[in-house]
């Protein structure tokens, strides 16, 4: 099932959730919702479910009205971030919960109910916990169960909030390919939101990147990691160096300083897309190696250009066959640089480095 | 000396300490039960029987248990959809409503006796239409009813609230989403949440719906026989120096409060054992890899 939101706007008495949000999600993709924490991306995914009303626009599910329609009558699975499994009941009965409740004549027998849960058990592994309760689960295990769960309707789009949100890292690093299995075996549409962006461009086929209550960016992980459309998208997206630059006809002049006027832009380079030269380049900017920390498969160079701090990524190899010593002169030659007009870049923080990974 | 652990107090403050704190309870609180049992056996168990057979003691027995009965239904009802008022949802004058709950706790029973006085008395805004119809409220059991639940109205609301917001509602949500009606929600996910909250406000608003003195004193009118609940009768029998059936009457609300305490202490007890068993989170276990 497609679904189509149009123009959804959503406050919260002064502040604005939601800002005119147009998305179409295609059936059978898996799509993260991206942004940092009170970006509307939560609010989004509930309005999805019907679990929140909108104050304005429209949701389509296969091109048919559904923003009215109550959540119960709109075949979605939603799974929490922190599970909501029906403390009072065992693991079995929480999957059997969306079966037991259908009208009469849609119900299935007990026979035919016990063999879907625990098909759906065995489908995520657990069918040996059925009769636990979700006390004696742990958040692993409790969110797969959650997922079975929601599974067991036969949901025509799963809805994940935050799913892995609660679960510590090795994890939520198992759980997420799983989910990734999961949902090319089950053939549906699922929508799932995420703040850490390590997870969103792993897993999802296309991300949206959100902030504000307003879509920055929406394109395949390669496209919004390599290729970002505005500065926020820059800056969320893994570790950064900004320069203030000047624009002289086609290219950026790179450099800190005193640039002032009509043509001011904001030049962003990744940390692994700037080489390292012990002689002059052209373009190049001359700095001072501070410091050199090697980490796993890679080195993070630190260095000074004009009292600014600039980091460098490089492989093991590249920077064993430089020799960087602490103090030593360099050029550095950025391969790729992306330039945004400053006014529109200044609407957004710069924090040093961008966010890290 | 012994060692003992730096931050315990010396030995004699806790001593004095407890034994401070087990004088009072065994001087107001032991005391005057023992005192009840002990005055009402003075002249002996058949005495003791006889005045407990009384038919009037009898009467105000029963009219107490009836009273409580057709309370406590309200109590669940409104305390229910109250708590799921406030925990739920957010709207307009949801703070009056919450202050408005407490109300009962705030005013003295005896002016809750005189507002229904007031309302539904012979010279009371609706008493001139009662009386056209011939329906007693004011000295009647009715009014008595009225008072009752005025005063045991908070019980359960203010146990279900604290519960309901600590539980918050994302079950509920899963419930719906996964196509639950309404009261398939309420029944199979929310009232299995808050049972023992629920029978705990139930407990109270019971002990004090039998235990009532002042609203309802004020609008039974003291008719022997007739609208006479037990503590009214066993003011009544005391007044009239009547110290053994005054005795023999009291003891049987005292074994009904100790009742209630030994049902008080199990729900407590159970719901301890619930919000433990909710808390009790596991270590999280990676998951097993497939073949």
């Amino acid at each position: 099932m497609s679904i189509t939101i149009q123009n959804i706007t959503k406050r919260f008495g002064n502040f604005v959730a939601l800002d005119g949000i147009d998305l179409e999600i295609p059936t059978g993709e898996l799509v993260a919702l991206l942004g940092p924490s009170g970006c509307g991306k939560t609010t989004l995914l509930r309005i999805i479910a019907g679990m929140e009303t909108a104050d304005g626009g429209e949701v389509l599910f296969s091109g048919q009205e559904a923003t009215h329609l109550h959540a119960r009558d709109r075949n979605v699975g939603f799974v929490f971030q922190h599970y909501a499994l029906f403390r009072h009941m065992t693991v079995f009965e929480n999957v059997a919960f969306g079966l037991r409740v259908k009208p009469r004549k849609e119900r299935p027998g007990n026979a035919e109910i016990r063999k879907r849960v625990m098909d759906l058990l065995a489908l995520v592994q657990l069918d040996w916990l059925a009769d636990r309760y979700p006390s004696q689960l742990s958040g692993g295990q409790r969110q797969r169960i959650a997922l079975a769960r929601a599974l067991a309707v036969e949901p025509k789009v799963l809805l994940l909030d935050e799913p892995f949100g609660a679960l510590d890292t090795k994890v939520r690093k198992e759980l997420r390919r799983w989910l990734r299995r999961l949902h090319d075996e089950m053939h549906i549409s699922s929508v799932f939101v995420t703040h850490d962006q390590e997870e969103a461009l792993e897993v999802a086929d296309r991300v949206v990147v959100m902030n504000h209550g307003r879509i920055e960016q929406i394109g395949s992980p390669d496209e919004v990691y390599s290729n970002p459309a505005s500065p926020f998208v820059y800056q969320f997206l893994g570790n950064v160096n900004v320069f203030r630059s000047r624009v002289h006809g086609a290219w950026a002049e790179v450099g800190r300083g005193e640039s002032a006027g009509d043509g001011e832009t904001l030049a962003f380079v990744r940390p692994h897309e700037i080489d390292i030269e012990h002689a002059p380049v052209a373009n190049g900017l001359e700095a001072q190696v501070q410091d050199v920390h090697p980490i796993g498969p890679v080195v993070r160079v630190e260095l000074a250009h004009a009292s600014e701090l600039i980091e460098v990524e490089l492989t093991r190899e590249r920077a064993d066959g430089l020799g960087l010593a602490k103090g030593q002169h360099v050029w550095l030659r950025p391969r790729q640089v992306k330039v945004f007009a400053a006014p529109e870049a200044a609407a957004y923080p710069l924090e040093e480095g961008g966010s890290g990974i | 000396m012994n060692a003992r652990r730096a931050n315990a107090e010396p030995r004699w403050v806790r001593l004095t300490l407890t034994a401070v704190a087990l004088g009072f309870l065994a001087l107001f609180l032991g005391l005057p039960l023992v005192a009840v049992f002990v005055e009402a056996l003075a002249a002996g168990v058949p005495a003791y029987l006889s005045a407990l057979a009384d038919p009037e003691t009898q009467h105000a027995v029963l009219l107490s248990l009836v009273i409580a009965l057709v309370v406590l239904p309200f109590n669940v009802l409104f305390g229910v959809a109250a708590a799921w008022a406030i925990a739920r949802f957010d709207f307009r004058g949801k703070s009056l409503l919450t202050t408005l709950i407490d109300l009962p706790f705030a005013v003295s029973p005896v002016v809750a006796g005189m507002l229904f006085i007031l309302l539904f008395g012979a010279r009371g805004w609706f008493g001139p239409w009662l009386s056209e119809h011939d329906f007693r409220i004011i000295f009647a059991v009715p009014g008595m009813i009225l008072a009752t639940l005025f005063i045991t109205f908070p019980f359960v609301a203010r146990e279900l609230i604290p519960l309901m917001q600590a539980q918050g509602r994302e079950e509920e949500e899963a419930a719906v989403s996964l196509g639950a009606s309404g009261w398939q929600m309420f029944r199979r996910v929310t009232l299995p949440n808050i049972k023992w909250g629920l029978l705990y406000g139930v407990i109270l608003a019971n002990a004090r719906a039998l235990g009532e003195f002042g609203a309802v004193s004020v609008v039974s009118g003291h008719i022997r026989g007739e609208t006479n609940t037990l503590p009214l009768h066993v003011e009544i029998l005391y007044n009239e120096y009547n110290a053994v059936g005054a005795f023999a009457a009291a003891s049987v609300l005292a074994l009904l409060a100790l009742v209630t305490l030994v049902a008080k202490t199990i729900v407590e007890w159970r719901m301890q054992k619930e919000t433990a068993m909710l808390q009790a989170d596991l270590p999280p276990e990676a998951v097993r890899s497939e073949a």
